[in-house]
């Protein structure tokens, strides 16, 4: 607080504010995050309830809630889930491998990166779904295709990133690592993997975000489980409550990799101070 | 006036650990050709501690990466003598900080160990070791992030020190670091330094830090790099930073060191 007259400014602490509980439970952060959505949900019931929001296309919050409820109770959201998220693990698994390995090798050869990175940026701009009938038709309509359509979105995001990461570690550590004599298998370890880290990290959290785009469509084809199978199959059935059970799921599967992702993260990346390098 | 060819010889009936003649180094950039060191000559005795002082961009830092074997020079030729055919030839401190920020204290100081393959018992022995000896107990287990400019440094002089070289390599290692913890930090260099006595060539820009430190200054001219001229330091060791400068004999030299290096400041 600064209160000034004719000869002095006097600069003292500030008189305590928002003396009751009720007062900060309005300012904090936490209310106000999960206050939005529930008015946004509220006016939306209200909406349709008047009539002024076409229930064929927008049902109600709380029919969409019976129906999640009751779909929880049978159990059959979990084997959709379970299908889903396997497929999800597998492709990335198949896809963030050698996305590393190749950002790696690349990052610390510029002449390997002369002669492959050109291949790769050809192959990226490519929208990854648009390969997924080619997909089918090497690996059918089974899961082998969805694995392999997953693992070629997450493959571009963690390769990129990776190679970012790798070419953009300090000159300096690569000396001291030339100067102790690493080999170059020494260098990637000790070097390039831990110093990229941040970056590959980065890429994994695009990459399951694609991964979650691809799977979805992919459910659509040959399959009888799966979140996006629900989706697609609503759509046929016009069970619009089924639908939107479905896009529930699937936003909660994206906010739980990302928050998986982040405890990853945490415990792997220890010496990353919160929100810098 | 010593000439451009002169051997910079501690003592001849020593022995020489580094020994260097004419060397030179020229970079190409794209059509110009830059000359960065030129005919240097230079005996350095098993055990001595050198410094190289210079101005800005005279070279000094291409002299330590050569010894290094960081970049090979254009001309001429380095000898280093090896007392120990298994031990590694050298370990550079860098100016900047040049610990892992992804290893811990204890598991950078033991880098160069851990590379060749050294057993795990013997390791934690030297880098229990020379942690204590650089003061860094108390962090031995904590990450570069947590820690102050200088206790990074002393991290780096540690991590040089176990990985127990034939000679040591330090390039303005305290140039970043405030004035008091410059004054500390030579002094425990200096204390790590006796224990092991290895030789050590150190450059820096600073006249005082070279006569608080070294047994022997030698002044390089601007580019192209050349060594100008020497200075014996002969102090008593173990040495006190503000003794030492407090000592007319101090004043004396750095006045006559800079009176030398003053020209080539002056004349780039």
């Amino acid at each position: 607080m600064i209160v000034s007259s004719n000869d002095t400014v006097r600069i003292s602490a500030d008189p305590p504010k928002g003396s009751t509980s009720l007062q900060r439970l309005l300012r904090s952060d936490a209310f106000a995050s999960i206050a939005s959505p529930i008015v946004i949900l509220l006016v939306w019931e209200m909406l349709v309830r008047v009539q002024l929001l076409d229930a064929r296309f927008f049902p109600t919050p709380s029919s969409v809630i019976v129906e999640l409820v009751s779909m929880i109770r049978s159990g059959e959201i979990f084997v959709h889930i379970a299908w889903t998220v396997s497929r999800v693990a597998i492709g990335t698994l198949l896809g963030a491998i050698p996305g590393l390995v190749f950002g790696v090798l690349l990052g610390l050869s510029p002449v390997l990166r002369t002669f492959i990175q050109p291949a790769i940026s050809a192959l990226y701009p490519i929208p990854k779904i648009a390969l997924f009938p080619l997909v089918m038709m090497i690996f059918g309509i089974g899961d082998a295709s969805k694995w392999v359509i997953v693992a070629i979105a997450v493959f571009f995001q963690v390769f990129f990133s990776t190679l970012a990461g790798v070419v953009n570690i300090d000159k300096i550590y690569l000396d001291v690592a030339s100067n102790f004599k690493a080999s170059r298998w020494q260098t990637y370890w000790t070097i390039a993997i831990p110093g990229a880290l941040p970056f590959i990290f980065t890429g994994l959290q695009l990459g399951l975000g694609m991964a979650l785009i691809v799977v979805v469509i992919a459910e659509n084809f040959g399959t009888q489980v799966g979140v996006g199978y629900i989706i697609w199959q609503s759509w046929q059935v016009f069970e619009v409550r089924n639908m939107y059970v479905g896009l529930i799921v699937v936003a909660f599967l994206g906010y739980c990799f990302q928050l998986l992702l982040q405890r990853l993260q945490r415990a792997v990346i220890p010496w990353k101070k919160d929100g810098g390098t | 006036m010593l000439t451009d060819n002169a051997v910079f010889a501690a003592s001849r009936d020593s022995v020489s650990k580094i020994r260097i003649r004419d060397l030179g180094k020229t970079f190409s950039l794209g059509q110009t050709e830059v000359t960065a060191l030129t005919k240097v000559n230079l005996d350095v005795t098993a055990g001595e501690f050198i410094c190289i002082v210079g101005p800005s961009g005279c070279g000094k830092t291409t002299l330590l990466r050569i010894l290094a074997e960081l970049e090979a020079p254009t001309q001429g030729e380095v000898l280093i003598a090896r007392d120990d055919p298994s031990a590694p030839l050298s370990s550079m401190i860098f100016q900047e900080s040049s610990i892992f920020p992804w290893m811990t204290i204890r598991d950078n100081v033991a880098y160069g160990l851990r590379l060749r393959g050294v057993d795990d018992t013997q390791i934690n022995k030297v880098v229990t070791h020379f942690i204590k000896l650089a003061g860094l107990e108390r962090f031995a287990d904590a990450y570069p992030h947590q820690l102050s400019g200088g206790m990074k440094q002393r991290a780096s002089v540690a991590r040089a020190f176990s990985n127990d070289p034939e000679i040591l390599l330090m390039d303005e290692p305290f140039a970043a670091l405030d004035e008091q913890n410059k004054a500390l930090l030579q002094e425990e260099l200096l204390r790590i330094w006796s224990e092991t006595r290895k030789t050590v060539v150190f450059i820096t820009h600073s006249i005082d830090e070279a006569l608080v430190l070294s047994d022997r200054v030698l002044v390089m001219s601007a580019r192209p790099g050349r060594l100008k001229a020497e200075f014996k330091v002969d102090f008593p060791r173990p040495r006190r930073v503000y003794d030492l400068k407090a000592d007319p004999a101090f004043g004396r030299m750095g006045r006559e060191i800079w009176t030398l290096l003053r020209e080539e400041v002056a004349g780039q």
